[in-house]
């Protein structure tokens, strides 16, 4: 399977765009840019909602609301950062794959986080309903706001891991 | 200042601090998470303002429910982000991008703050005249550039 990715990496890695990638001064940090207004978008709305399921901040619009309010834009977020991620990885798939933090991040947390964010946004609807939120949908939300903690673990850990 | 810089990275806490690697772990954590949480409220009220983003919310309500993330954002970002220059307190100091970085930063801020205040001041508006629009998209290109010369700190000064 290791083998399979490998391929796949070396590949992409020398495909035109991602050596226009690696090898410019401007773009890395343009598409480093690109991912991080992404997960600003995504990461910044998931946290204020998992916050206001955790019944913290002030309760002028119930979780249903917000959640309604930021669902777009939400999404739109993961979608920029996916792109930005999808190109920075690119630009050096072979050192990633088999980097265990990067493993860890891609291959169990994002996937977790997204689940989970999905679940929370729908149930945000009748956990939501009232000001008050109830036990689960706190619970819910706090484990959310850790899974996305550990998945940014993951990625400051990633250089630590790096062995080329 | 110089002097400043050189006195912060020999402090003693901030040694113990550089030396720990959970801590300077959790340090990047806090800065990222701040950060992020600072600059997705910001952009969602802007959008908002411009009409691009949940048009049938109240803007108003909007800028009240996000205000308070924003500026835990804030808080987290620069409580973090003093003790991670304090570690290489010399070298950020002489990098010209970063810099660019606390001044680019520093402005966003204030347009974003300033943006907070007209829009939870709007009452029931839906709509705002175009300048307010304009000064939405400024406080957004505001922010996108501030990541964009963020990671430039790295990328071309070799700090952080």
């Amino acid at each position: 399977m290791l083998s399979f990715f490998m391929a796949f990496a070396k590949w992409l890695q020398g495909t035109w765009w991602a050596l226009d990638i690696s090898g410019s001064t401007w773009a890395y940090p343009f598409v480093q840019a690109t991912h991080f207004s992404g997960l600003s978008l995504w990461i910044g709305t998931n946290l204020a909602l998992d916050l206001r399921l955790l019944g913290i901040g002030k309760k002028r619009q119930n979780a249903a609301q917000l959640s309604e309010a930021l669902f777009w834009w939400n999404w739109l977020g993961l979608l920029v950062a996916i792109t930005g991620g999808f190109m920075l990885f690119a630009s050096a798939a072979t050192k990633y794959i088999p980097n265990p933090a990067f493993e860890l991040k891609l291959g169990i947390f994002i996937p977790l986080g997204i689940i989970l964010h999905i679940i929370n946004q729908q149930k945000a609807k009748s956990w939501g309903a009232t000001s008050e939120t109830p036990a689960i949908a706190k619970f819910s939300g706090l484990v959310e706001l850790l899974i996305w903690f550990t998945v940014i673990t993951c990625a400051v850990s990633i250089p630590n891991f790096d062995t080329h | 200042m110089l002097h400043f810089c050189k006195w912060l990275e020999q402090n003693s806490f901030i040694l113990w601090l550089d030396s720990n690697v959970v801590l300077s772990l959790v340090l990047e954590i806090l800065h990222y998470s701040g950060f992020f949480l600072l600059v997705g409220t910001t952009a969602i009220v802007d959008l908002r303002v411009m009409g691009l983003a949940g048009r049938k919310e109240q803007p108003s309500a909007l800028a009240q429910q996000l205000r308070p993330w924003m500026w835990t954002g804030f808080a987290m970002a620069l409580f973090s982000g003093f003790f991670m220059f304090s570690a290489d307190a010399v070298d950020f100091y002489l990098a010209d991008w970063f810099r660019y970085k606390v001044i680019v930063v520093l402005i966003s801020i204030v347009a974003g703050a300033l943006m907070f205040r007209k829009v939870r001041h709007s009452g029931e508006n839906l709509s705002f005249p175009v300048a307010v629009k304009v000064g939405a998209l400024v406080s957004l290109v505001l922010w996108i550039g501030a990541i964009l010369v963020s990671v430039e700190v790295p990328a071309i000064s070799g700090v952080g």
